[in-house]
């Protein structure tokens, strides 16, 4: 498993997730590609954050920024 | 990454080439005192991180002695790693040029770098480059330990976070709460920008956007209180508890010096009651005269029979003297006490004739002889023939007997001197008893120094157990009393604070309500959703990134004691305890020793020694476990305070752990006293090693000239 599917089950795990979302952990994604696909927008969101900052190829803060609150804006 | 081989030449004590050829285990090196061990980790040093300075100081003298002037040579510290199956060599090195006796110019050092693929391919590349990518710079500080003092890495209250960051999992997740705070600021600034928009609130919104920031910012300030308050409770406790070991030491001090002081006291009193002047006894008491009675008996004696034999002259002198009176009487009564005819009537003459004629011619009658006349004729005569010779001797009649009564004078002494034996008698027993007083005060006296020096030694022993001078000592007690106080006080502080806070965490909780209301009523909803989406990925990350330092503090906290309870195997240790700590700005990790849940402060150095290089071991096999990488550690004299058996321990300890270690001690070797020839003990051959080398001086040399200073490596 890669280091950045590692540190997704690290942040997918945290129980804030489960009271506060009402997110199963049988309903986890367990891979970056996976969470990216999720339908969740919470998960997607963590997902692009781990992609931007630990994945084949690193983004600027503004970047990161563009694409987290894009997509959030967009799905809320 | 492990070092295969350390080549030294001509540096300092190593002339010409010398090569480690190491092991990828437990490499030890033994050496005495001065033959070349810290050298060792200096060149290892100076490869690492050494300067491009006084390079002609690093110059081996017995080389620069044998060089021609004019002449050069290579002065050179050279390592060959293996890292993923590739080999690299790393070697720095200087020229050294003779100009002329005993002194050489230099060149500036170089860093060559050699890389070697599996298939032995070489490459020429960036040595300093090479090394920092093979051994990175962040792990060679915490791989290198020259003596015990270099063990405590954790003085400061940062290095031993930025050790845990450096290989625990947390460090990867520190750029995770950075943006997601990032992200956040970010998302309730456009919140913000949305609501203020809406002008109705306005002036609300400002009031407690101020207000929000006041609340802030006394919450950072008796945050700051706490902290320290906090920090000045450990403290305290901390004195405490040194105190206390103190302050059993100086309540038993004051207890003794109370028991000393008293028994001086007796001591002197009944010092000053011994009475040993014998000399005024002997004369003002009549001591001398404890011999008398006999001596007086006799004088008695002898003055009673005196005065006896006097008494008897003056009773017969007396008697004479009465007869003489009796006869005159008599005399008197014959005369029908007519007046006698004086002597010498008739004459003597007269007398002789009458008496030859047997007539008395006075009275005319007969006076045969033997007949009374004839006698009284005779008597007659005699006593007129007496009186004519008596008269000149014959005493006066009025003198008496004794002219003087010094019999009387010698009576009365006798009977005072006999008053007096009463007394005297009594001298001997006084004697006895005074005797036998000063006895028992002597025998109380040596009685009383015997429980003084009991006393003292105790009190020796104490102030000896004390780590603190006796004055001092006398203090802990003052301190103690006051510190106690000063905890109280701090502790009630503490609880005030802490109640501050809540009051104001409270209120700015509320106020941020206040403020997400409007928000909610006025801003952009998809705005309000992403910054609330953002709030719970930001404390996500916050709340992963301390899980995962917290797992790694525990695991460390266990490896750690792990490690010391198998140095200290069958000794105390207590236990090591990691403590995070969250100040306003940053997170400090504090290590202590704790016993039965307290600190245990002032631990020996041998422990400390051991605890220091338990963290340093544990964090070197999580950093294993992590990185999948293991780094070479480097330990010049590690162990000064151990003995040599808990060293055999130590070694074979260290022999179990993953990574590779070279160890520079100075135990296990002995010097023939009378040879002072080196050999290696036996015992070492119980220690277990991968490899071990024993650097010595080449023999003979001359300790006060380098030129004959050569150390050589013999690999045992």
């Amino acid at each position: 498993m890669a280091r950045k599917d590692d540190i997704l089950k690290s942040f997918l795990t945290n129980e804030l997730l489960e009271t506060k979302y009402e997110l199963k952990k049988e309903e986890l994604p367990s891979t970056i590609r996976e969470a990216l696909n999720s339908d969740r927008p919470i998960i997607k969101a963590i997902a692009l954050i781990v992609e931007g900052l630990d994945g084949t190829s690193p983004v600027t803060d503004p970047v990161l920024r563009n694409q987290v609150t894009q997509f959030l804006n967009e799905a809320l | 990454m492990i070092i295969r081989k350390i080549q030294i030449d001509n540096y300092l004590c190593y002339y010409d080439t010398n090569t480690f050829e190491l092991s990828e285990g437990l490499n030890i090196i033994l050496g005495e005192n001065g033959e070349g061990k810290t050298k060792f980790f200096e060149a290892v040093d100076w490869l690492f991180d050494g300067e491009n300075r006084e390079l002609d100081m690093l110059v081996s003298a017995k080389k620069l002695d044998e060089t021609e002037i004019g002449d050069g040579f290579r002065v050179r510290v050279s390592m060959t790693v293996e890292q993923y199956g590739e080999k690299s060599i790393i070697t720095k090195s200087f020229l050294a040029k003779k100009e002329k006796a005993n002194e050489c110019s230099t060149s500036s050092f170089m860093i060559e770098g050699i890389s070697e693929n599996s298939s032995g391919e070489r490459t020429q590349v960036d040595g300093q480059a090479l090394l920092d990518r093979i051994f990175p710079f962040q792990i060679r500080k915490y791989s290198m330990f020259k003596g015990e003092a270099d063990l405590n890495i954790f003085e400061s209250d940062s290095a031993l976070v930025n050790l845990i960051n450096l290989f625990s999992e947390a460090k990867h997740y520190d750029k995770y709460s950075e943006k997601g705070a990032f992200l956040r600021e970010k998302a309730e600034k456009a919140v913000e920008d949305s609501s203020k928009l809406d002008k109705k609130n306005e002036a609300l919104y400002k009031k407690l956007e101020g207000e929000i920031l006041f609340f802030d910012r006394e919450m950072a300030k008796y945050l700051v209180h706490l902290n320290s308050t906090e920090e000045e409770i450990r403290k305290i406790e901390g004195n405490l508890q040194l105190a206390e070991s103190h302050v059993s030491n100086a309540d038993a001090l004051e207890t003794l010096n109370k028991r000393i002081k008293e028994i001086e006291e007796r001591i002197s009193y009944l010092t000053g009651r011994i009475d040993e002047n014998y000399t005024t006894s002997l004369f003002d008491e009549n001591w001398i005269l404890v011999n008398f009675e006999s001596f007086h008996k006799e004088f008695a004696n002898k003055v009673s029979a005196h005065s006896k034999t006097r008494r008897e002259l003056q009773s017969d002198f007396d008697k004479q003297k009465g007869v003489k009176e009796g006869e005159k009487k008599a005399k008197a009564e014959l005369l029908n006490n007519a007046v006698p005819l004086p002597i010498g009537v008739p004459s003597k003459s007269h007398m002789e004739e009458m008496l030859n004629d047997e007539i008395c011619k006075v009275c005319n009658r007969e006076a045969e002889k033997g007949s009374e006349p004839y006698e009284f004729m005779m008597k007659r005569l005699k006593t007129y023939l007496e009186s004519q010779v008596i008269e000149d001797n014959e005493p006066d009649k009025d003198e008496p007997l004794f002219k003087f009564d010094y019999t009387n004078r010698l009576d009365n002494l006798s009977i005072s001197h006999e008053d007096n034996l009463k007394n005297l008698r009594l001298v001997r027993t006084k004697i006895k008893e005074l005797f036998e007083f000063n006895d028992d005060l002597k025998k109380d006296i040596e009685e009383l120094n015997e429980q003084l020096d009991l006393e003292k030694t105790e009190r020796d022993r104490i102030l000896g157990n004390s780590s603190i001078a006796e004055e001092k000592l006398s203090d802990v007690l003052k301190n103690y009393n006051a510190w106690q106080k000063d905890l109280k006080n701090r502790n009630q502080e503490q609880v005030d604070y802490t109640t501050k806070l809540k009051n104001i965490e409270s209120d700015l909780k509320a106020k941020k309500e206040e403020k997400d209301k409007i928000d909610t009523n006025s801003a952009n909803s998809f705005l309000i959703k992403t910054r609330n989406i953002l709030r719970v990925i930001e404390t996500i990350f916050i709340d992963t990134k301390e899980k995962k330092f917290d797992e790694f503090i525990e695991k460390l906290q266990t490896k750690s004691n792990n490690f010391f309870k198998t140095i200290n195997i069958d000794a105390f240790t207590g236990t090591i305890v990691f403590t995070r700590r969250n100040k306003v700005n940053r997170t400090i990790v504090e290590v202590e020793l704790q016993e039965d849940g307290r600190t245990f402060y002032k631990p020996n150095q041998s422990l400390l020694t051991s605890m220091h290089i338990s963290i340093l071991f544990a964090i070197s096999e999580l950093a294993s476990e992590i990185q999948e990488e293991n780094f070479p550690m480097i330990f010049d004299a590690p162990t000064s305070s151990f003995g040599e058996n808990k060293t055999s321990q130590f070694l074979n300890l260290i022999f179990e752990t993953e990574n590779q270690k070279i160890l520079l001690i100075k135990d296990f070797l002995h010097t023939d006293k009378l040879t002072k020839t080196l050999s290696i003990k036996k015992e070492f051959e119980s220690v277990r090693r991968n490899k071990a080398f024993w650097v010595k001086l080449e023999r003979p040399f001359d300790a006060n000239n380098l030129k004959t200073i050569n150390s050589q490596v013999i690999t045992l």
